[in-house]
């Protein structure tokens, strides 16, 4: 009875677990981990000196360029809903396709309510033309 | 037998809710408590022993703000001011306490007695005119948030001054380690809290203590 009990905490909270290793959280879990101290925990950005990356009028029409951002990162002049920034990001070598995929999906659907899912194709190909 | 055990772990759990009860009703109305450096005074007063620890207030120091302006200890008289250090390059936690600690700024607009001031450990990098650019975007005035550079041997030893970490670490990001505490300091110059400056809870936290700190001087 007792061991019985214990396999099913286990399990329920291996369930629990798990459950934050879907793919879309794992985007959110990079988030975090990678972007929020900078872009914050909404994706507002900080006042004129750090973009928002949710509801970014940048990000929505940059879909095509977003990965290669994350992977070399950016710096100069950049316009982002109407205001201009000037600072500059650093890039991230060490996510894999796959981080960077779950990642970029986040931004989109969660923080900019795109309703296209980024692909893992789109992802490839982008990064083989920015390859540095 | 069975009885003793009973008494005694009824007498342990009694003390307990005692101690739990006790905790719960001094976090409620305590005092903050003095922080910082300390000087312990040993008198014979009677021919008794008597040793009295005074907590030093804030040394004075000298720096210079995002307008040029000079900054020190006296500006901060009568003024309950809250202090930290930090880097504009910085690629980590920074951000995150500038948000926290713009969101004071903001609930304490109306507040002349609250001030803020930064300590950029970064002084090749954070001169007088990035200090303004950057206060400039952060949306603060001079008035009452100063980002201080200065001589790099004042800013640390400033530093080591309130106890907070800080040091160039070429493998850190961005070439510097700090902490991102913040350093509540009273009218007296006193030091009376530290905070966590990239955690939402404790800077609200540093709110309720400001504004206690603001009622109790306000009384006569």
């Amino acid at each position: 009875m007792k061991r019985s009990l214990s396999y099913s905490i286990a399990a329920l909270l291996l369930v629990l677990i798990s459950c934050d290793y879907k793919p879309r959280n794992q985007g959110r879990v990079l988030y975090e981990k990678e972007c929020q101290s900078c872009h914050m925990e909404n994706g507002q950005g900080l006042g004129k000196l750090i973009p928002p990356v949710a509801k970014s009028d940048y990000v929505v029409n940059h879909r095509e360029g977003i990965a290669c951002l994350i992977r070399n990162g950016i710096e100069g002049e950049m316009m982002v809903n109407g205001q201009l920034y000037t600072g500059k990001m650093a890039g991230n070598s060490q996510l894999t396709e796959i981080e960077i995929n779950n990642l970029v999906h986040y931004i989109l659907v969660d923080l900019n309510d795109q309703k296209d899912p980024y692909q893992i194709s789109e992802v490839r190909a982008q990064l083989e033309r920015c390859k540095q | 037998m069975k009885q003793r055990i009973y008494w005694k772990s009824l007498s342990v759990s009694l003390l307990l809710i005692g101690f739990l009860a006790e905790g719960c009703e001094e976090s409620a109305s305590r005092p903050l408590p003095l922080l910082g450096p300390y000087e312990v005074n040993d008198t014979i007063i009677d021919g008794m022993l008597n040793t009295d620890t005074t907590f030093t207030a804030v040394r004075p120091f000298s720096f210079t703000d995002q307008d040029g302006n000079e900054v020190t200890e006296v500006t901060t008289n009568g003024k309950v001011y809250i202090t930290d250090f930090f880097f504009t390059s910085c690629p980590t936690i920074c951000p995150k306490m500038k948000q926290q600690m713009l969101r004071l700024y903001n609930d304490f607009e109306d507040n002349d007695d609250v001030i803020f001031l930064s300590h950029s450990i970064d002084p090749k990098r954070d001169s007088v005119a990035r200090l303004h650019d950057y206060a400039e975007k952060l949306g603060i005035s001079s008035e009452r948030w100063h980002l201080m550079t200065g001589e790099r041997d004042d800013i640390y030893s400033m530093a080591k001054h309130y106890m907070i970490a800080a040091q160039e670490d070429k493998l850190a990001p961005g070439g510097y380690a700090h902490s991102g505490a913040f350093l509540l300091v009273d009218k007296s110059k006193q030091i009376r809290g530290i905070y966590d400056g990239t955690s939402a809870e404790e800077v609200d936290q540093l709110k309720e203590d400001i504004q206690k700190l603001l009622n109790d001087e306000a009384q006569p």
